[in-house]
């Protein structure tokens, strides 16, 4: 039992060293305000990243240590508690405040340490599922938290027909100011598919739209139908051109006076006033907006070394030039389709080729934990 | 072709069940159950790509399209999960959630004017739910049995262990799939493959209790301890799932479709 007692004694130690980052970095926290992710920018991240591993294998003492099992379940905990707070603190700055930072420190160099170990004595069936997780965790943390810092995320607004350079930093609080970027984006085009718009019955002073419980919305398209109510519909015809608002013919007969009443109805758009379909001194018929379907820019891209690029970039498919990578974020909402600017986000992440790598090991990693199970 | 549907699935759904079924009721051999549920799942797969020839894309684009995929991997994965770990129920639970799925397409089949709204027009996006669904079930399932094995300690019985030790890893095997495969998504829809988004953090969280079980596993801490841990990840894993919406801290998420 003199074994139990040492484990238990080592166990507290790790958990009053832990303890102790943690209050160091609450202390930095309130001293500092905050944790400037700008002072691990390259080359202090590629240092870090290096030194880590090279003085864990000189230090081959200190390493046996920290590589220890009870030290990672101590971190783990610690990163969920702080987690925790993340989740339930509304409007909080956890993932940039100093214990934070300090226990993912602490956890990267537990992590380097028990793979390194572990890496002496490598079996490659033994070991696979080991190191699959665990190296591919590794270089994925050390991308996305040490890497990150070399991270910039831009806005960029396109006119149609016109070539731009300059964007704002996003994500930044004080009022973001234009600067110029190493790559430039014309755009030829902007184009949206939208869904049909909808019509529906509806109460002219609430809104509400009938049947009170279970509204129905049915799709202009030409020749639809359908019966809500006492009221009989069908779509005679249907305008949807770009730069006019989508309009119907509605023919509407009532169940019970069989007079038919007929009429365009409209939803409008920036400069068309929209139109509704009286049936009585309550209710009329109405047109909601079309929603988006797809949007998507064709562009050129250029950069400042000299590629150029030609393609469409849409939402989920972003285009990649030079370290760079152009999303399709909006467009003027006001206008929908005839919008006649797009807005880009553009990300450079140099990180993002190690945290793909260490993506895929951590997927292939957990296939094994799929296929091994809890037979270790 | 997706008038044709009542009739695949139907025939899907009922080979599935007497596959199943054959499984319980055949307890020396399972060749029979095993050939009716591949069958079925053939038979719901050519439908998939019949319905592919017919549009000339893949069926991804609406919801019913989706939920086509959701049956078809669901059954698919429950019964490879079968065939590699002998859970009869985990097969059978696959089914019913897949016949789930199934009446909700027969029902409101959303097939031609679903508004997906563009970010969820993914590939990704089926994969993604598919397996953290599986692991859902590794988990609800593995909690039971934690329950179970807290009561049996008193008794010394450490009967159950090997069977959680088994869905947690299983569990976590697609958790950690599916959470990948979130990050990848996220890059590509988004420019970053983790922001800490309100359900990110929930993820995490869970994500990071499980670990902690398996870690504090590999150390042998006491079963008395370390079994509580079950039922508190799984208190994290539904606020992740249906929690998190209603959390202060969750106003702006990307994930509040
Ligand atoms: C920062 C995070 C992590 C650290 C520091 C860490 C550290 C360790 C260490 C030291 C071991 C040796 C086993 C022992 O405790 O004696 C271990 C085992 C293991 N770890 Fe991790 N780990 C981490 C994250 C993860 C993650 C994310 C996963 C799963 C996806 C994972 C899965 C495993 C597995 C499956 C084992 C084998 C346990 C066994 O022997 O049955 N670890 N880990």
């Amino acid at each position: 039992m003199a074994d139990k007692g040492k484990r238990e004694q080592k166990i507290a130690i790790e958990a009053v060293i832990v303890a102790a980052i943690t209050v160091a970095g609450v202390a930095l926290q309130v001293l500092t305000g905050g944790f400037n992710r700008e002072i691990l920018a390259f080359p202090a991240n590629l240092i870090l990243v290096t030194a880590i591993p090279v003085l864990l294998i000189l230090f081959k003492g200190a390493a046996k240590h920290l590589a220890s099992g009870s030290l990672s379940v101590i971190l783990i905990s610690v990163v969920t508690i702080i987690a925790l707070y993340m989740g339930l603190v509304p409007g909080n700055s956890a993932k940039s405040s100093w214990p934070f930072v300090l226990i993912y420190l602490a956890l990267l160099i537990n992590l380097t340490a028990s793979v390194l170990m572990r890496l002496r004595t490598f079996k490659i069936r033994k070991d696979i599922s080991f190191m699959l997780n665990h190296i591919g965790l590794l270089i994925l943390l050390f991308s996305a938290g040490p890497g990150s810092a070399d991270k910039a995320r831009y806005f960029m607004r396109v006119f149609e027909g016109k070539v731009e350079w300059r964007a704002e930093k996003s994500g930044s609080k004080e009022s973001a100011e234009a600067v110029e970027l190493p790559v430039a984006i014309s755009l030829e085009d902007f184009e949206m598919d939208e869904y049909p718009p909808k019509l529906a019955i509806i109460e002219r002073n609430t809104g509400i739209a009938l049947p009170e419980k279970r509204p129905i919305y049915f799709e202009a398209i030409l020749n639809a139908a359908s019966t809500i109510e006492r009221w009989n519909l069908v779509i005679d015809s249907v305008l949807y051109k770009p730069g006019f608002a989508p309009a119907a013919f509605v023919r509407v007969t009532d169940k019970y006076s069989d007079v038919p009443t007929e009429g365009w109805v409209s939803c409008g758009n920036y400069f068309q006033h929209f139109k509704t379909l009286s049936l009585d001194s309550t209710y009329c018929v109405a047109m909601t907006f079309p929603e988006p379907k797809e949007y998507r820019s064709k562009v050129e891209v250029y950069t400042q070394s000299g590629k150029v690029k030609n393609g469409v970039v849409r939402v989920n498919h972003p285009m990649t030039i030079g370290g760079w990578k152009i999303y399709q974020h909006s467009y003027d909402s006001a206008r929908g389709r005839d919008s006649v600017w797009s807005l880009f986000e553009l990300v450079y992440d140099p990180w993002i080729i190690p945290a793909y790598i260490g993506m895929i090991m951590m997927i292939f990693g957990a296939i094994t934990l799929f296929w091994k199970g809890g037979k270790s | 072709m997706w008038d044709n549907f009542i009739w695949f699935s139907a025939a899907s759904m009922l080979l599935w069940i007497l596959g199943v079924a054959s499984l319980y009721m055949n307890k020396k051999s399972s060749l029979t159950g095993n050939i009716l549920i591949s069958a079925g799942l053939v038979i719901f797969l050519i439908f998939i790509l019949l319905l592919w020839g017919d549009l000339k894309h893949p069926p991804l684009r609406t919801m019913g399209e989706t939920r086509l995929w959701y049956s078809f991997f669901i059954t698919l994965v429950g019964f490879v999960t079968w065939l590699r770990w002998r859970y009869k129920w985990l097969a059978g639970y696959s089914v019913l959630v897949s016949g789930v799925f199934i009446m909700v397409n027969l029902l409101k089949p959303e097939i031609h004017f679903t508004n997906l709204m563009p970010a969820l027009q993914s590939i990704w996006f089926v994969p993604h739910v598919t397996v953290y669904i599986l692991s859902y079930a590794m988990f609800g399932a593995a909690t039971i049995a934690s329950f179970i094995a807290i009561r049996e300690l008193k008794n010394k019985s450490e009967r159950l262990m090997p069977l959680i030790d088994n869905l947690i890893y299983i569990g976590l095997g697609f958790l950690m799939t599916g959470m990948l495969l979130g990050a990848i998504w996220a890059k590509e829809a988004w420019g970053d493959y983790w922001t800490w988004d309100p359900k990110e953090v929930w993820a995490f969280i869970t994500a990071a209790v499980y670990v902690v079980y398996i870690h504090a596993r590999a150390q042998k801490y006491p079963l008395r301890i370390i079994l509580w841990i079950l039922p508190l990840a799984f208190i994290m894993l539904m606020i992740t799932w249906l929690g998190v919406n209603y959390l202060p801290a969750a106003q702006g998420s990307i994930h509040v479709y």
